[in-house]
């Protein structure tokens, strides 16, 4: 037999406060403390099973004071309008950067934006030194006209300067901007996606563009240009792929080799109680792989140290391949070969780099740079592209007042109350 | 993740992984990467989820050691608390008699003993313990009601009030005991306070406080900030 014991002020304190073995809590409104078992004794204590069993209780019980007469709307009179406004709220007044892409032609910078829902274009030599203000946005994309929601990646075409952009959620769309496009603009081209689309990269060569899809884990290639509801021409998926909660994307059109990255959360959604966990790892294709291809090598393991592995980006002189490591707060480089469990070939990690959970990377083969956006405060960091350990980056784009922490919000759309610690639990 | 569980009495923290088909109970205080202390997956759970939903919301009633995951087919399954591993759902609510359609959002009231699934702009309530093709003992739905559909929501059980969404962005709080298209006894008009349109819902009812979560879904909010947790003093419902 249990007892479920709640506070409930202090005429219900002062009722409990003699029975032995009771855990009080502070003077308050309603809400449960614990449940305890009582000792056996036969029948003294049944749980009163429907309110009028309570009611029929004396005044100073469990129940009565939750004054929990059944109060129906429609007994009093209709609906009260509350109309105080909040007493707090939590949100960050700043971008937070989810993806980098850079425009070499125009040295220009392209930030993709998941807090405020825009893109934000900079110089590449934009650099807010320390004491500086934050760096003034050249242009910035945003507004219901844009479709820019929550969007996980920003490309830009190397042959026209377009402006790629893939919404994750709720839009499951590609969307395409002139290069120079501005304000609450309309986007040139939609693309529908299958939802949960990740990253994408364009071959110019063969004029198709790789997209990656979450969940079922897919890569779709679409036609270069492909708009409205056009089909892929290629869709690489199937449980011998070993794609799984699939994210970064990146192609070496050099070798021929398409590169997917994997969170390891995997479950064939027709099968009830298919799910496993499996290490994250990178997966290696040939460029033109379709189907239920398996892949030609796996980088998997704990030496990789790949963690929430989220962007990737190729060094197309050297294949040398660039993950932003979100939750082990570096950029680890692959060579080209690697396979197995095997240990980066060099990493960007420590206090000076000014990494912080890094999602997004792009490498600027022209001018040997590497550029980061970090998830963590409201910045993009660039360095040299041989950049090993704690190095500082060369130059900093940031959209927040110095030393600020973003509040990594992503999509706050659940929460719970955590009464013990008086805490607000938030996922993204 | 549209919806989680705290359990205040075992301080542990429940949530799915839905792309692994698994719930997740993770110590209160757990920070970091820290490993879940129970995993319940395998194919003996009967855990599934559509491609586009996945098994994205979960609650927990920690007075009676139960926890509730809607999955797909038009299912909730319910599990003990404890347990871990490959285990089968204690009870199974399905069949075209419960009205759950989808992947509802569902919260327990421990105190009179019922289970609400919102969906369909519906909340259906049925008993606790309402296992199989079951009807709800109760159905609120109708223009009059206004009630809509929201990813998690949250019943204040010592006094039985359904804090759910309502059409228009308001946030309402309807009765266990109501039947039918009955309006809320309370309503607070969000949307038109703060421009955004709730998705989660909290209660704390030591500050009389209610605290929602939203993301900018369904209205691009004006300050044009996506992301944002509100909270409302509401002493009325405590």
């Amino acid at each position: 037999m249990r007892i479920i014991l709640f506070s409930a002020g202090a005429s219900l304190l002062f009722a409990l406060s003699s029975v032995p073995g009771m855990r009080l809590a502070s003077m308050g409104s309603a809400r449960l403390l614990s449940i305890e078992e009582l000792p056996e004794a036969g029948d003294m204590c049944e749980r009163p099973d429907s309110a009028s069993k309570r009611e029929s209780l004396p005044e100073q019980n469990l129940f009565s004071a939750f004054k929990e007469t059944a109060v129906n709307a429609q007994d009093n009179g209709g609906t009260v309008d509350v109309t105080r406004p909040p007493v707090r709220d939590i949100r960050d007044t700043a971008p937070i950067y989810s993806s980098v892409g850079v425009d070499i032609q125009h040295n220009e910078v392209f930030l993709q934006d998941s807090n405020t829902w825009s893109i934000r274009v900079f110089s590449r030599l934009d650099n807010a030194k320390p004491g500086a203000p934050p760096t003034e946005a050249r242009r910035v994309i945003a507004g219901n006209k844009s479709d820019v929601q929550f969007n996980s990646c920003v490309y830009i075409d190397p042959a026209s300067g377009d402006v790629y952009s893939v919404e994750n959620d709720i839009g499951d769309v590609i969307v395409v901007f002139n290069h120079d496009a501005t304000g609450n603009v309309e986007p040139k081209t939609k693309l529908k996606v299958t939802h949960r689309a990740f990253a994408m990269a364009i071959d110019n060569e063969n004029q198709e563009m790789y997209v990656s899809v979450q969940y079922p884990p897919q890569v779709a290639v679409y036609r270069k240009g492909a708009s409205g509801d056009e089909k892929p021409r290629r869709l690489l998926i199937g449980d011998k792929t070993k794609l799984s909660d699939a994210h970064g994307l990146a192609i070496d059109t050099k070798n021929n080799l398409l590169f997917v990255n994997n969170w390891g959360n995997i479950s064939d959604y027709r099968v009830a109680g298919s799910g496993r966990f499996e290490p994250p790892s990178i997966t290696v294709y040939p460029l033109k792989a379709d189907g239920n291809t398996p892949p030609l090598r796996v980088i998997q393991g704990p030496t990789t140290t790949l963690n929430w592995p989220g962007a990737m980006s190729i060094d197309p002189d050297t294949g040398d391949l660039y993950v932003a490591n979100d939750m082990s707060q570096s950029i680890v480089v692959f060579h080209s070969k690697d396979e197995g469990d095997v240990a980066p070939a060099r990493q960007i990690k420590g206090p000076s780099t000014g990494i912080t959970y890094p999602t997004g990377v792009f490498v600027d083969s022209k001018n040997k740079e590497v550029w980061v956006s970090n998830l963590g405060n409201s910045t993009a960091t660039v360095y040299p592209l041989m950049a090993n350990g704690d190095v500082p980056p060369l130059r900093v784009i940031r959209s927040a007042e110095e030393g600020k922490a973003s509040l990594r919000f992503g999509k706050t759309q659940a929460l719970v109350y955590d009464p013990i610690r008086e805490e607000i639990l938030v996922p993204n | 993740m549209h919806g989680f569980g705290f359990d205040s009495i075992h301080d542990e923290i429940c949530v799915t992984s839905p792309l692994a088909q698994a719930i997740l109970s993770f110590r209160g205080g757990a920070s970091g990467e820290e490993a879940p202390v129970r995993v319940i997956q395998g194919p003996h759970t009967q855990i599934q989820g559509p491609a586009a939903l996945g098994n994205d919301r979960v609650s927990v009633d920690p007075v009676n050691n139960e926890i509730y995951i809607p999955v797909s087919p038009n299912s909730v399954l319910v599990f003990d608390r404890t347990a871990n591993g490959d285990v089968p759902p204690k009870r199974v609510l399905t069949g075209p008699d419960t009205q759950i359609r989808g992947m509802p959002s569902v919260a327990v009231d421990p105190v009179h003993n019922v289970l609400v699934a919102n969906e369909g702009n519906a909340l259906l309530i049925f008993d606790r313990t309402a296992n199989g093709n079951t009807k709800p003992r109760a159905v609120i739905r109708g223009p009059k009601s206004g009630v809509a559909t929201i990813s998690s929501f949250q019943i204040y059980a010592p006094k039985g009030w359904i804090i759910a969404e309502g059409q228009g962005g308001f946030i309402g709080a309807w009765s266990i005991e109501d039947n039918g298209d009955i309006p809320p006894r309370w309503k607070i008009p969000v949307q038109t306070l703060t421009g955004y349109v709730a998705s989660g819902i909290a209660l704390d009812p030591a500050h009389k406080e209610m605290i929602l979560s939203a993301a900018g879904q369904r209205l691009r909010p004006p300050s044009g900030i996506a992301n944002t947790v509100i909270t409302f003093s509401w002493p009325e419902i405590f």
